[in-house]
């Protein structure tokens, strides 16, 4: 108890409530930028207040004071150490626009997650597919009951457009942003199961391969493999890439987490991250479009082939993209979309 | 007993950040409970504004009820996300039910947090609201030191409680004229020593909480604290003891603690 309280707090007042007045200041500004001067009284009364706080921490016992003081010195700290994003960067939308090459670019850097999200998606398959193959009454287990109905019956409603309520563009328009809605949750679910070390994500992409291999098994036994190709591809060949996108960021997150703290970059891959989460929600935007105004569509409205070579031509379009476009040589260095600086 | 030991550690947790000049402060972190409410208002915010702008747009698209829902279905899912994700990013770690409850979101070095941060903690909600009501979530802040969901985890935030604090003014018993206790200059430095913050601030709130308390509490609470002080840390003399009501003790004894340092004042 070496501090005579009362006459510290008489002496150091003044220079609190300076410091108190210049971060009220900085704090109401939008940009939170700090011109030369300001800088510098702030340099100043930030080390005299840390100081004070260390004199009232150790020798004196003032739980209020030492409080308010933490308080003073941790609103400093981040005004002096924070460097606030740049308000053109934020608001340029060149920036913004980068996020279509960036989108690949990030794909292609991580491909030995993607590579692994497809592996287990087809062990899925795999499993799905052989169990409908050798035990035909693994189907009722496998499916949910919208796929267990004769897939004979199936075709023949859908072709003649009983099987949906879909008769104009009004409720396709609803139905499309459902899909999308739907779709995005899920795949977001599984790009965030990266956090339970990547398991959640395996199981989420091998459930969802077994469904896949499990239905176009039945219906490829009983005939209908071209109808099922134009039924589902038009939209898959957006939807099934973005889900193993998904998962791919999934294990990117799971290895970010699992390496040790020193060795993260957490800035980085952060943004990795989200430019995966991004890129994935614009593609499956355009799956729920195509799901709900094209494949719902059947035979004698539109004939399967075209169907099928529409969605050829998109998987070789989504090919191209990912894989060509944007920066070819892989730096580590490349810069990312997200415009912020910091330190 | 038990019970209220738990509570006390989870609600009085807080983080130590030092910073690279060798200055450590504390930074009280947001309970469980009062994070839940700040969700809660903000969830009634965003239903609110969607629901708003719902109308609006089914009377825009009066004649085309489909596209109508379309739009209505992805503006609320792309709220939902976005309201927290860009209020966090660009007011400061802060949403308006945060920002009544006294909460702010910042980076766990200390620093405020980057637009990134915020897009990465919201957008991992989709994990922590599993299976229902943010369940996980529960979990995670409950188990975790620094109370962290599991998106503040992967997006290395904190919550952390921000009340307004004033500096904290001259108290009435520090200036009280005499004070019997500077008579016995070692016991009074051996109830400095002893004494631990806690214990200091817990007498102070009961002073100056004193025309809060019912007449019979306040009696029953100074005569447990002035028991305890004189039996377990500073046994005054009796004979001085006698003479004191144990609200007087406890002032005695407060000033002793806050910041009374002159002996020759009093008789002076």
């Amino acid at each position: 108890m070496i501090l005579d309280l009362e006459r510290f707090q008489a002496q150091a007042g003044p220079r609190w409530r300076d410091l108190e007045s210049l971060l009220a200041v900085l704090e109401s500004r939008p940009d939170r930028r700090v011109n030369p001067p300001e800088a510098e009284q702030l340099q100043e009364l930030y080390a005299q207040v840390a100081a004070d706080l260390n004199r009232v921490t150790h020798g004196a016992l003032a739980p209020e004071l030492r409080q308010y003081l933490e308080r003073l010195v941790a609103r400093a700290y981040a005004e002096l150490y924070y460097a606030p994003p740049m308000r053109s960067e934020v608001w340029q939308p060149r920036r913004w626009l980068r996020i279509f090459t960036a989108f690949p670019e990030t794909f292609r850097r991580n491909a030995r997650y993607f590579a692994l999200a497809v592996l287990i998606t087809l062990l899925g398959c795999a499993f799905g597919g052989l169990a409908v193959r050798y035990d035909p009454a693994s189907v009722d287990v496998l499916l949910p009951a919208d796929y267990l109905r004769n897939p004979g019956q199936r075709v023949h409603e859908e072709e003649q457009g009983q099987g949906r309520r879909l008769d104009s563009a009004q409720t396709e328009a609803a139905f499309s942003a459902q899909l999308i809605r739907h779709n995005i949750q899920v795949a977001l679910l599984a790009a965030a199961l990266g956090v339970t070390f990547g398991i959640g994500t395996a199981l989420l992409l091998f459930e969802n391969g077994v469904l896949l291999g499990a239905v176009a098994v039945h219906y490829t036994q009983q005939g209908f493999g071209l109808f099922l190709t134009a039924w589902l591809l038009p939209h898959g060949a957006f939807e099934i890439p973005s889900i193993l996108i998904a998962g791919q960021a999934g294990f990117y997150l799971a290895r970010q987490l699992l390496r040790r703290r020193e060795d993260r970059n957490s800035r980085q891959s952060m943004r990795e991250w989200l430019v995966l989460v991004a890129g994935l929600a614009m593609m499956l935007v355009w799956a729920g479009l195509m799901e709900a105004f094209f494949s719902q569509h059947h035979a004698p409205v539109l004939p399967y082939d075209f169907k099928v070579a529409v969605a050829a031509a998109e998987l070789v379009l989504l090919a191209i993209y990912l894989l060509m476009i944007g920066r070819r040589e892989i730096s580590a260095e490349s810069r990312s979309f997200v415009p912020s600086e910091n330190r | 007993m038990t019970n209220t030991a738990s509570t006390r550690a989870l609600t009085a947790a807080e983080l130590t950040i030092a910073t690279p000049e060798g200055v450590l402060f504390r930074l009280p972190l947001a309970g469980p409970a009062s994070r839940l409410y700040a969700m809660l208002l903000d969830v009634a915010i965003v239903l609110g504004t969607v629901n708003g702008i719902g109308l609006l747009v089914y009377w825009m698209f009066a004649k085309a009820p489909g596209f109508g829902v379309m739009v209505i279905t992805l503006a609320e899912f792309a709220i939902g996300f976005a309201y927290g994700a860009l209020l966090e990013g660009f007011w400061n770690g802060q949403t308006i039910g945060k920002r009544l409850f006294h909460l702010r979101v910042i980076d766990q070095s200390g620093l405020p947090l980057r637009i990134e941060q915020a897009w990465v903690r919201n957008l991992m909600r989709v994990f922590d609201a599993l299976p229902f009501a943010y369940l996980v979530a529960g979990i995670s802040v409950l188990s975790s030191p620094v109370a962290q969901r599991f998106g503040d985890r992967v997006a290395g935030t904190l919550v952390v409680r921000q009340t307004p604090l004033a500096l904290p003014g001259e108290e009435f018993w520090t200036r009280q004229k005499y004070n019997s206790f500077i008579e016995y200059p070692t016991i009074a430095m051996r109830l400095r020593r002893a004494a631990t913050p806690e214990l200091a601030s817990l007498i102070q709130d009961a002073l100056r909480r004193r025309n809060e308390l019912a007449p019979y509490a306040r009696r029953e609470i100074y005569r447990e604290l002035a028991k305890y002080l004189q039996s377990e840390i500073s046994p005054f003399p009796d004979e001085l003891v006698e003479r004191l009501s144990d609200e007087q003790y406890l002032i005695n004894a407060s000033g002793i603690l806050f910041g009374d340092q002159r002996p020759s004042r009093g008789k002076g």
